[in-house]
């Protein structure tokens, strides 16, 4: 595969064989040699053979390997002549991040944390098959979580109005459509809600550790030293089978519509045909499913504050900001001079939108979307703000973490001698899980160095660093 | 046991199967699939569950089919041992004598193809996990 250097971050795959456009890499020379092989380069040249791709396909100084999109990628499709593909979602469908600033700083917390952390573990479900027992969902309740996601959350008592306004779309979709979601979809997520799953999944309290914005760190409320509590994950086995359910549906449209693929996970629909509204309705109802997720997760992350800390300082934990990062969106963006209707998909990427944008929240508009890109379970994790490079560059969107560099199974042969879990409380960080094996395989070498991820989007213009957060304890799947 | 490799993937898992007919690729992927989401726990043939083959070839059928047993486990927590022509065979999880040791998210189509392989056929297929 040709790439050119464009700069010290940006790097260009030109058009090549049935590529429609050019691929846009934003990395440093260290990032790029990590991606020495692997197959993201060539996947993210594959987004760029889908019909009514605008604009170049982008991927993240984050990106790598996946299935179908490479994880990292970004492209925009226009909205008449365009395509709407599953692959370029992912399977955990509004897969995200949340977090919440405690009233706590470290010092203050430090005596109790291992009693927090280990009622995070008691309170939130991790791991192979986690269910809820006390959240039993009927099927009507299951049809209004597809249609209001956070929304009917708050109203059932998991959490306050005022979250809404600190979630992308106020924690609710409404192009959801819950009859175009499969009995099986509904089967797999019906006791699931307000669980963490694995592989990646965590809840971590971390406290701020560097403020590179002060005006914008406050603004957040994210003081010196703060607490907080991060969560990371999406829409459990209810995604997985929307994507599944519309990955064969696909398979038929493409060949239906006449679309070359040069993979097969990159099936895909016109945007305006049955199929692609089909899955619109159903991608949007996951969504919703995992906004609804993370804010019962974030309600029972309070009540585990409040017992370890009192009430005060579960009713004071603030949402500071909740971000998809596995999504697809309808958004204006302007393309060759003209605002254009274009549908974004973003996997593993962040949506980044600057200053002023009218989408915000307006206690929002003066600073941009907050972003959040979490690292690995032993270095840092980041909150940056979305900036008007952003906007013009990549559809107004940025990274989402760190990015695996090493396979799950070099990940074990590496750990197999060593003891992670007590090498990380040695630094600080206490570990819970349900498995060695997860540790191991999500061992912090298995990641990137998140600060070089960030530091070219931060450079490159198409996110602004905040706050960096140190973990001090971890729950696993 | 059918043969199956696991072999390097960055993100998430992928595995090679050989088998000397489709039946035994299918048998090769469930033995994969099991590995990953119980390791070498013994699973007994206890029970039998039904699975429809579906597909229009057979990379198709191949995916749907580990995808359907997939199903199985995430919804009634069944172990699969053995392929069946109808279906598979296995038990239902046991914390007792099963150790659970990852979720699996689905069989996906990336790279997925179904091929001959002298008297018989080979595949690669990536679980997302």
């Amino acid at each position: 595969m040709n790439v050119e250097r464009i700069d010290a971050y940006r790097w260009r795959i030109p058009r090549q064989g049935g590529m429609r456009t050019e691929g846009l890499i934003f990395a440093d020379e260290q990032l790029m040699r990590d991606l020495e092989g692997d197959q993201a380069v060539q996947q993210l040249a594959n987004v760029a053979h889908l019909p009514g791709i605008v604009g170049p396909a982008i991927a993240m100084p984050d990106i790598h390997w996946g299935y179908g999109f490479p994880i990292g990628g970004v492209a925009a499709f226009d909205e008449a002549e365009g395509v709407v593909s599953p692959g370029g979602v992912g399977y955990d469908i509004n897969c995200g991040v949340r977090l919440l600033a405690t009233p706590l700083t470290l010092a203050e917390a430090r005596p109790r944390l291992r009693q927090l952390v280990d009622t995070l573990y008691a309170t939130i479900p991790s791991g192979v098959g986690a269910s809820r027992s006390d959240v039993r969902l009927a099927r009507s309740d299951l049809e209004q979580v597809l249609r209001q996601g956070a929304r009917w959350a708050v109203e059932q008592g998991y959490g306050d109005p005022a979250d809404l306004e600190a979630i992308e779309a106020n924690g609710t979709l409404p192009d959801a459509d819950p009859d175009c979601v499969s009995d099986r979809a509904k089967e797999r997520g019906k006791s699931q809600l307000g669980t963490v799953g694995s592989g990646n999944h965590f809840v971590e309290v971390g406290y701020v550790a560097e403020r590179y914005d002060e005006r914008v760190a406050d603004r957040l409320g994210l003081g010196a030293a703060t607490v907080t509590v991060f969560i990371h994950s999406g829409s459990r086995g209810l995604g997985y089978q929307v994507c599944d359910d519309h990955l064969d549906l696909m398979l038929k449209a493409a060949a239906k519509y006449g679309i070359a693929l040069p993979d097969r996970q990159l099936c895909c629909a016109p945007l305006g045909s049955a199929e692609g509204k089909r899955y619109w309705g159903a991608m949007n109802a996951a969504a919703n499913y995992a906004f609804a997720n993370r804010q019962l997760m974030a309600h029972y992350a309070r009540r585990a504050l409040g017992t370890v800390f009192g009430e005060a300082t579960a009713q004071r934990s603030r949402l500071v900001y909740d971000v998809c990062h596995n999504i697809a969106k309808h958004e204006t963006h302007e393309v060759a001079g003209a605002r254009t209707r274009v549908c974004v998909h973003r996997k593993g990427a962040t949506r980044a939108f600057p200053p002023r944008h009218a989408e915000l929240a307006p206690q929002f508009r003066d600073i941009g979307q907050p972003v959040l890109i979490p690292g690995d379970m032993g270095r840092y994790s980041y909150v940056l703000v979305g900036t008007a490079g952003a906007f013009t560059e990549t559809f107004g969107s940025t990274c989402h973490g760190a990015g695996r560099r090493l396979s799950r199974h070099k990940a074990k042969q590496l750990a197999r001698p060593r003891n992670i879990l007590k090498e990380l409380e040695a630094q600080g960080i206490l570990i819970r899980a349900a498995t060695r094996a997860t540790v191991d395989e999500e061992m912090p070498e298995a990641y990137k160095d998140v600060a070089r991820v960030v530091d070219v989007v931060d450079r490159a213009g198409i996110g602004k660093k905040v706050a960096q957060l140190k973990p001090v304890g971890v729950v696993k799947g | 046991m059918t043969p199956y490799r696991f072999v390097p993937h960055t993100a998430d898992v992928a595995a090679e199967l050989r088998a000397e007919s489709e039946l035994g690729l299918y048998q090769a992927g469930v033995d994969a699939l099991r590995n990953l989401l119980v390791g070498t726990s013994p699973v007994r043939s206890l029970e039998q569950r039904p699975i429809a083959v579906r597909g229009t070839d057979p990379t198709e059928r191949l995916v749907r089919f580990l995808g359907d047993v997939l199903y199985l486990y995430d919804t009634e927590r069944f172990l699969p041992d053995r392929v069946l022509p109808l279906g598979v065979s296995g038990e239902p999880f046991d914390p007792a004598r099963h150790h659970a040791l990852r979720e699996v998210k689905a069989v996906t189509y990336h790279g997925a193809a179904v091929v001959p392989d002298g008297d018989g056929y080979r595949a690669t297929l990536v679980f997302d996990v």
